[in-house]
């Protein structure tokens, strides 16, 4: 099955591996194969208008080309969305949220917030009742912590709150996210040591705590391998051994500089592929490159290279 | 003043940045330098991704603390003339430590450590975290068995939650909102709706149209529970935020030179500064350094190239893909140092810039902990 033939996904990793960037990428394929598109944001410094060349992205749906809605959530704007959804007349909602009271007073109810934001990226892909607005909803989500922080509301609601409306939908939404048919994680890593041992940990929490199904591993920014097996001893060890008045110093430098990079890389996706079943693609180092706009229509494309 | 004089003179140094920039290896190394100069230091960590136990050669971080053996130094040909220990912070068990601190007797205090809003609270919300970094920082400040504290924050993605978070929690608690809503649903409760104002009834209907009204019954018991002992929570709270401006303690911003990443610093360094932090230095990590160009025609460099390589390896071949290496990293290492320069031209009059070059391994055990530490306190710039 296809990983964008889910209903929602959740990119996740830790800060500044590339998670916009692949989240975008996912958008742009899915609505290229004439999917409904919605690229949810969690009130963060969006970066996906830079990406794509579109206006700065607010906490209204914009449509930035066909079939590809966005919108960067703000906790303000979802719960009262969110109130409106339920409450449905306008004028009871206004009644309700009106009050400067109640809305501090939501602000100040633990987790509501971020379910106010999960919940509103949750209702676009799966309404209490009826069609709903889009056939796939992908959410940027925030870093590690953060994220596991928000994914765990709804886990928490279904098992603290008494029945009414919020645990019915906290419910519907812990059903849909476990559900690997519809919903799953994209886990988004860098090849280096550390980003891997944190998306080791992130994963276990996804799988084991959440039973949040992960659906792809995508490791970001792989440079391309340069030299083979033979040549990488001799590499490595050459800037040692030249004389002393040598004019390819730079280049022996060079070239064991970017072995031990090649070897830290080897390592790093032989161990996060050894642990994570999920298929796996490799996406370029772009050289700061990021913001070109053919790098996303490139990046789409190597996605779509899993094994 | 270089980052060895920041860690000599402070009692407490807390590393501040966004996710992936090193900040945890940073924390770690800082740690690392004093212990081995002579200090007794805790390195102290609230990421829950335990990073730190990968570098330091525990098998995992635990919320009680764990020594660094000394024979771990040795290994790697290290002398630590002081000691080293690594503490994850428990942020739930600190919370319940505030809560028995608190509570006015045995009842109330178990009221709020069994109400289930209360256990999200202290674990799960965002922000607690945050908040309950800087109480373990007011305490350890205190702890006389260290000479040092250094403590890693988790990555923010807005420096404000951070700063403020001591003074947002007890805003949420004490709210007028909070306030307006206990005595209406205690009134409520006591007496049914009739009985208080119409107009409250309805938004209480409303709020319990979204929530499920025993929901609200249970928020109330929190809110009510934590209430109660307001007013110790409070002036711990102010005692906290007073602790993160006092000159015993040393922010040390950390970044990458990724644009995004010295963006990020540059506003943190702000809100440091706004909000009266000492914002001691900013460490750029991962920086590539320039590398001698060879001033050889290609042909010349495969001619100088066959005489030290062995005959197993054809220098015509390879000469290529040795140029490209050499293009990426210098086109790394040009990227770097435009983003270093226009750090240092916006905040590099008033606070030292330290940057750490990109090692060619990754780092992750104590003797590329000292390399970095090195760096870190090297009064001569790369």
């Amino acid at each position: 099955m296809d990983l964008l033939d889910r209903r929602f996904l959740f990119v996740v990793g830790k800060g500044g591996v590339g998670k916009t960037t692949v989240a975008t990428a996912l958008a742009v394929e899915a609505s290229r194969r004439e999917k409904k598109v919605l690229l949810a944001m969690v009130n963060c410094k969006e970066r996906v208008s830079q990406l794509l060349g579109t206006d700065p992205i607010g906490s209204k749906i914009v449509n930035l080309r066909e079939n590809l809605d966005a919108v960067n959530m703000t906790p303000d704007a979802a719960l009262e969305e969110y109130g409106l959804m339920i409450l449905k007349v306008r004028a009871v909602y206004n009644a309700v949220f009106g009050s400067r009271l109640v809305r501090a007073f939501l602000k100040g109810t633990p987790g509501l917030e971020a379910w106010s934001m999960l919940g509103k990226a949750f209702y676009h892909a799966s309404p209490p009742r009826g069609e709903p607005d889009y056939d796939l909803v992908i959410l940027d989500a925030p870093a590690t912590g953060h994220a596991l922080d928000m994914l765990r509301v709804p886990f928490v609601i279904e098992s603290v709150a008494p029945p009414g409306i919020l645990r019915r939908d906290a419910a519907r939404a812990v059903e849909l996210f476990r559900d690997p048919v519809q919903a799953g994680a994209v886990v988004v890593t860098l090849p280096e040591y550390m980003p891997v041992s944190e998306t080791l940990e992130l994963t276990k929490a996804l799988t084991e705590e959440l039973k949040i199904p992960v659906l792809q591993l995508v490791i970001n920014r792989v440079l391309t391998v340069l030299f083979v097996e033979k040549e990488r001893s001799v590499l490595e060890s050459l800037p040692a051994e030249l004389p002393e008045n040598t004019d390819i110093r730079g280049l022996a430098v060079a070239g064991k500089r970017r072995v031990l990079r090649e070897t830290v890389q080897h390592r790093a996706i032989r161990r996060v592929r050894g642990h994570i079943e999920a298929p796996c693609s490799e996406l370029p180092y772009l050289n700061g490159l990021e913001t070109d706009p053919d790098a996303i229509n490139m990046l789409s494309k190597a996605l779509q290279n899993r094994e | 003043m270089s980052l060895a004089d920041v860690l000599d003179s402070h009692r407490v140094v807390v590393t501040v940045g966004s996710g992936g920039v090193g900040k945890t290896t940073t924390a770690a190394a800082m740690a690392v330098h004093a212990a081995m100069e002579g200090r007794k230091v805790l390195c102290l960590t609230i990421d829950p991704a335990r990073r730190l136990a990968n570098s330091l050669g525990l098998d995992e971080m635990t919320t009680s603390e764990q020594d660094v053996p000394r024979a771990l130094f040795q290994r790697y040909g290290l002398e630590c003339k002081g000691a080293l220990s690594a503490m994850m912070l428990d942020t739930k068990r600190t919370f319940d430590g505030l809560v028995e601190k608190y509570a006015s007797d045995e009842e109330a205090r178990n009221r709020i450590l069994n109400n289930q809003i209360y256990q999200y609270v202290a674990s799960s919300l965002a922000g607690t975290q945050e908040y309950m970094a800087m109480e373990k920082l007011h305490e350890v400040r205190k702890d006389e068995q260290w000479d040092l504290v250094v403590l890693d924050t988790p990555p923010t993605s807005h420096a404000i939650d951070f700063l403020t978070a001591p003074e947002r929690l007890i805003d949420a608690i004490d709210s007028p909102a909070m306030r307006w809503f206990l005595q209406v649903f205690e009134g409520a409760g006591k007496a049914g709706f009739g009985l208080v104002g119409r107009s409250a009834t309805v938004l209480l209907k409303g709020i319990g149209k979204i929530t499920g009204l025993e929901f609200l019954e249970k928020v109330a018991e929190f809110v009510s529970g934590i209430n109660e002992m307001f007013g110790g929570f409070k002036d711990r709270a102010e005692q906290v935020s007073d602790a993160l401006r006092s000159p015993e303690v040393a922010f040390v911003l950390v970044t990458s030179p990724a644009p995004l990443a010295i963006g990020e610093a540059r506003y943190f360094s702000d809100k440091l500064q706004d909000a009266g932090m000492n914002r001691e230095a900013v460490v750029v990590n991962q920086v590539h350094s320039l590398i001698e160009e060879p001033r050889l025609s290609a042909a010349e460099q495969v001619t100088a190239l066959r005489e030290v390589l062995p005959e197993a390896i054809d220098a015509a071949d390879l000469q290529p893909r040795l140029e490209q290496a050499l293009r990426d990293e210098r086109r790394w290492a040009i990227a770097d140092r435009t983003e270093v320069e226009r750090l240092s031209s916006q905040i590099g009059q008033d606070t030292r810039i330290v940057e750490v070059p990109a090692f060619d391994e990754d780092v992750h055990d104590i003797a590329a902990l000292a390399k970095v530490a090195f760096y870190l306190t090297s009064t001569v710039q790369a």
